[in-house]
C-alpha cells in the first residue's frame, strides 16, 4: 500500500479527533452566530437612534476587519492582563461575533426588500413592535435570508481553519502537523482540501432541502451571497 | 429591381412551422405594413428578414444578393437595416445622444463630433433635442421609441423595420409615435412595419401585407384591403382589431 | 511607548497589506472577468468545467489553498515566491466568487438591448464591451465590494507565509514588548481604516458613474 495512506490510517484517530473539533466548532458558531444575528439585527431597528447607531459600527467594525485579528486580540492580548482563555474559547467568542454581524446584515438586507405596509397594518391592528418583530418581520426576513445564512454555514466551516492559528487542534492543525512529520505537504494539504470539499457538498446539498422547505409563495428568496 | 425579395421563406421552431413559404417584396422608397393576429408569424418574417432569426428555408434576396446563403457577412446586413422595437431596446447605460452616436462611432467609425452632430440632426427632426442628455430611464414611452427611430435612422440604413412600435405605448404617446413614422412615410424611407393597428397601418403604409397562419393571404392599400376585401378572415381582423380601440 | 507609537510602527506594514489586497483584487477581477465571459459559451464541457472550478474554489478555505501552494507545490518542483503564492490564491478564490456575481449582473442585462445591438450589426465583441460590460460592472458593485472585503480580511493570512504585512509586524512587536491587547487592537483599527476608505472609494466611484435606471440590487 501507499505510504502516504499508511500515514493517514495511521494518524486517523487523530485525523477524527481534529474533524470532530472543527465540525463542533462550526455547529456552535452555526448557531450563535444565527442567535447573535437575530439580535443584533433586533437592535439596528431600534427607536433610540444611539442604540441603533451603535449597533450599525458595531457590525460595520466586525465586517470590517479580519477575524483572525480578533482571535489574536483576545488570545495574545488577553493573558497578561490576567485573563487566559482557552482556545476553544476564544475561538466560539470570535467566530459568534464575527458570524452574528454577517448575519445582521443579511436579515437587514431582507429587511429592507419587505413590503412595508405590512408593519403598518400590524401597527394599526395594535401589535407593539416587539410583537411586529417577532410574528411579521423575523419570519420573512429569516425566509429571505436562507441563501445567504446557509452561505455563511459553509463560509463557516472553511473558518473555522483560521482556529489553528491560535493553536485550537481543529482537522487542518492535525493535518499539519502530519504534513511535517511525513514530509508529504502536497499530498497532506490537498487531502485537507478535498475533505473540505466533501463537507462543502453535504451542506450544499442539505442547504438546497432547507430552502425548498422553507420558501413561502410571493416571497422570493434574495441572490446568493 | 425590388430592394427585398422574398420567396417561400419557411421558418420551423421545434417542428412547428411558423412561416409556411412566406413571398413578398419591398421596393426602394416603397413601405409597407404587416398586419395578421398574434402567432400569424409577422414578427418572425421581420427578424429573419435580418436574420436575427435564420429561416429554415426559402430565399431571402436583398440588395440583388441572397443573403441565406451561408458565407454571408450578418454584420454588414445588419448595418443596412435599421430595425425599431416593440419595447425601444434603448441603451439603459447611455444617454439619447449616446444611444444614437454609439452605432455611429463603433460600426460607421465616425468621428465623435460629427457623429453628435447627426444625432443632433436627426433628434431635431423628431422633436426630441432637448432631451437628448437623459437616460433612458427618464423618458416616457413616445420619447423612448422616438429615441430608438432617430437611433435606427442616424445609421443611414436601406431600410427601416418596425416591430409593433406602438403596441407597448398608450394612445396618447402611441400618436407621438404615428405622427413621427408618418413623417418618415413622406419623406419616402423605405420601410417594413408589423404592426395589428390599423390607425397606424393606414398612416404610414402604401399597401398593407395581411398574413394568417404563416402564409400571406392578401395585399392591398389599406382603404381596399380594410373595408372591400373579399376574404373573410382580412374582414373579420380588421374588425377584431378595430373593437380593441 | 504609546498607543500613537504603535499604530505608526504598524501602518508601516500597511503598505504591504494594501499591496497584496489590490494584487488580489486585480487577479480576481481577471479570473472573475474570464470565467463568466467563458461561461457564456453553448459548449457544455466548458460550462461543466466552469461549474467545477467555481465549486472547488469556493469550497476549500483560502488558507488550505495557500498551504497547499506554499508548502506543497515545492515537493511537486514548483516553487512560487511568498507575494506571488499569496496573490494567486486571492485571485483564484476571488475569482471564483467574483464569476458569479458577474454572472448574475450579466443575465439582468436586457435581453432586448442585446438583440438591438445584433440587429444594428455589432459584433460580439461589440455587445460585450459597448452593452453588456458597462451595465454589468454597475449592476456587480454591490457584490464586488463584499468581495474585495474579503480579499482585505484574508490578506493576514499573508504573514503565514512570511510577507511582512501588518499582521506579520504585529506579531514581532507583540513578542518584543507583551503589550498584545493595544497591538492587535491597533491591527484592528488600521484594518477598519483601510476597509473604510475601500468603501468609501467605491462609493464615490458609484455616485460618479451611477446611471438612472441601473442599479446594483
Amino acid at each position: 500500500m501507499d505510504a502516504f495512506v499508511q500515514d493517514l490510517i495511521h494518524y486517523s484517530p487523530q485525523i477524527l479527533a481534529g474533524l470532530k473539533n472543527t465540525l463542533l466548532l462550526m455547529a456552535i458558531m452555526s448557531v450563535t452566530g444565527i442567535a447573535g444575528g437575530i439580535g443584533l439585527f433586533y437592535l439596528s431597528l431600534a427607536q433610540n437612534r444611539f442604540l441603533r447607531r451603535g449597533t450599525e459600527r458595531f457590525i460595520s467594525f466586525f465586517i470590517g476587519t479580519p477575524l483572525l485579528v480578533h482571535l489574536f486580540l483576545m488570545y495574545y492580548g488577553l493573558p497578561p492582563l490576567g485573563i487566559r482563555l482557552s482556545a476553544f474559547a476564544v475561538a466560539v467568542i470570535g467566530f459568534t461575533i464575527n458570524v452574528s454581524a454577517y448575519n445582521a446584515r443579511y436579515l437587514m438586507t431582507a429587511y429592507n426588500g419587505l413590503d412595508k405596509t405590512q408593519i403598518e397594518a400590524a401597527r394599526a391592528q395594535g401589535f407593539r413592535f416587539f410583537q411586529i418583530f417577532r410574528l411579521i418581520i423575523l419570519p420573512q426576513a429569516l425566509r429571505l435570508s436562507v441563501p445567504s445564512l446557509t452561505n455563511q454555514v459553509i463560509q463557516n466551516l472553511k473558518d473555522t481553519s483560521v482556529a489553528f492559528l491560535i493553536q485550537y487542534p481543529d482537522f487542518f492543525a492535525q493535518m499539519q502537523e502530519i504534513a511535517s512529520t511525513n514530509f508529504q505537504f502536497f499530498k497532506t494539504y490537498v487531502a485537507a482540501g478535498l475533505v473540505y470539499l466533501a463537507l462543502v457538498s453535504v451542506i450544499v446539498a442539505a442547504a438546497r432541502r432547507l430552502e425548498r422547505k422553507v420558501a413561502l409563495p410571493g416571497l422570493e428568496t434574495l441572490g446568493r451571497a | 429591381m425590388a430592394l427585398i425579395d422574398v420567396q417561400d421563406l419557411i421558418k420551423r421552431f421545434d417542428g412547428k412551422e411558423v412561416l409556411k413559404g412566406v413571398t413578398m417584396s419591398l421596393s426602394e422608397g416603397q413601405s409597407k405594413v404587416v398586419m395578421g393576429a398574434s402567432g400569424c408569424g409577422k414578427s418572425t418574417l421581420l427578424k429573419c428578414l435580418n436574420l436575427l432569426v435564420s429561416p429554415t428555408s426559402g430565399r431571402i434576396i436583398f440588395k440583388g444578393e441572397d443573403i441565406t446563403r451561408p458565407d454571408m457577412d450578418i454584420h454588414r446586413l445588419r448595418q443596412d437595416i435599421g430595425f425599431v422595437f416593440q419595447h425601444f431596446a434603448l441603451y439603459t447605460h447611455l444617454t439619447v445622444e449616446e444611444n444614437i452616436t454609439l452605432g455611429l462611432r463603433k460600426i460607421k467609425k465616425m468621428k465623435t463630433a460629427a457623429a453628435r452632430e447627426k444625432a443632433a440632426f436627426e433628434l431635431e427632426r423628431v422633436g426630441m433635442i432637448e432631451h437628448r442628455n437623459k437616460y433612458p430611464a427618464h423618458l416616457s414611452g413616445g420619447q423612448k421609441q422616438r429615441a430608438a427611430i432617430v437611433r435606427a435612422l442616424a445609421m443611414d440604413p436601406a431600410v427601416l423595420f418596425l416591430d409593433e412600435p406602438t403596441s407597448a405605448l398608450d394612445p396618447q404617446m402611441s400618436r407621438e409615435v404615428v405622427t413621427v413614422i408618418n413623417k418618415l412615410y413622406l419623406d419616402n424611407i423605405t420601410m417594413l412595419c408589423v404592426t395589428h393597428d390599423p390607425f397606424l397601418a393606414k398612416y404610414i403604409s402604401d399597401s398593407i401585407v395581411f398574413m394568417h397562419e404563416g402564409v400571406v393571404v392578401a395585399e392591398d392599400v389599406a382603404e381596399r384591403l380594410f373595408y372591400e376585401h373579399e376574404d373573410p378572415r382580412v374582414r373579420q381582423f380588421y374588425l377584431s382589431v378595430i373593437d380593441h380601440r | 511607548m504609546t498607543f500613537g507609537n504603535i499604530l505608526i510602527i504598524l501602518a508601516k506594514g500597511a503598505g504591504y497589506t494594501i499591496l497584496v489586497t489590490l494584487a488580489g483584487i486585480g487577479a480576481g477581477l481577471a479570473v472573475g472577468l474570464l470565467i463568466a465571459v467563458l461561461q457564456t459559451t453553448k459548449v457544455k464541457a466548458v460550462q461543466l468545467l466552469l461549474a467545477a472550478y467555481t465549486f472547488v474554489f469556493r469550497s476549500i478555505p483560502l488558507l488550505v489553498l495557500l498551504f497547499i501552494v506554499f508548502f506543497g507545490l515545492p515537493g511537486m518542483g514548483i516553487r512560487i515566491p511568498p507575494f506571488l503564492s499569496m496573490v494567486l490564491c486571492l485571485g483564484l478564490v476571488s475569482g471564483a466568487y467574483l464569476a458569479e456575481i458577474f454572472r448574475g449582473a450579466m443575465a439582468a442585462v436586457s435581453r432586448d438591448e442585446i438583440t438591438a445591438a445584433e440587429a444594428m450589426g455589432m459584433k460580439r465583441v461589440q455587445i460585450f464591451f459597448y452593452i453588456i460590460w458597462p451595465q454589468m460592472f454597475r449592476m456587480a458593485v454591490p457584490g464586488m465590494v463584499n468581495e474585495f472585503t474579503s480579499v482585505l480580511k484574508y490578506t493576514p493570512f499573508a504573514y503565514t507565509v512570511g510577507i511582512p504585512e501588518i499582521m506579520k509586524e504585529a506579531m514581532s512587536l507583540a513578542a518584543l514588548t507583551l503589550r498584545g491587547l493595544e497591538i492587535y487592537l491597533a491591527v484592528g483599527i488600521i484594518y477598519y481604516l483601510i476597509y473604510k476608505a475601500f468603501v468609501l472609494l467605491f462609493e464615490t466611484l458609484e455616485k460618479r458613474f451611477r446611471i438612472p435606471g441601473l442599479a446594483g440590487e
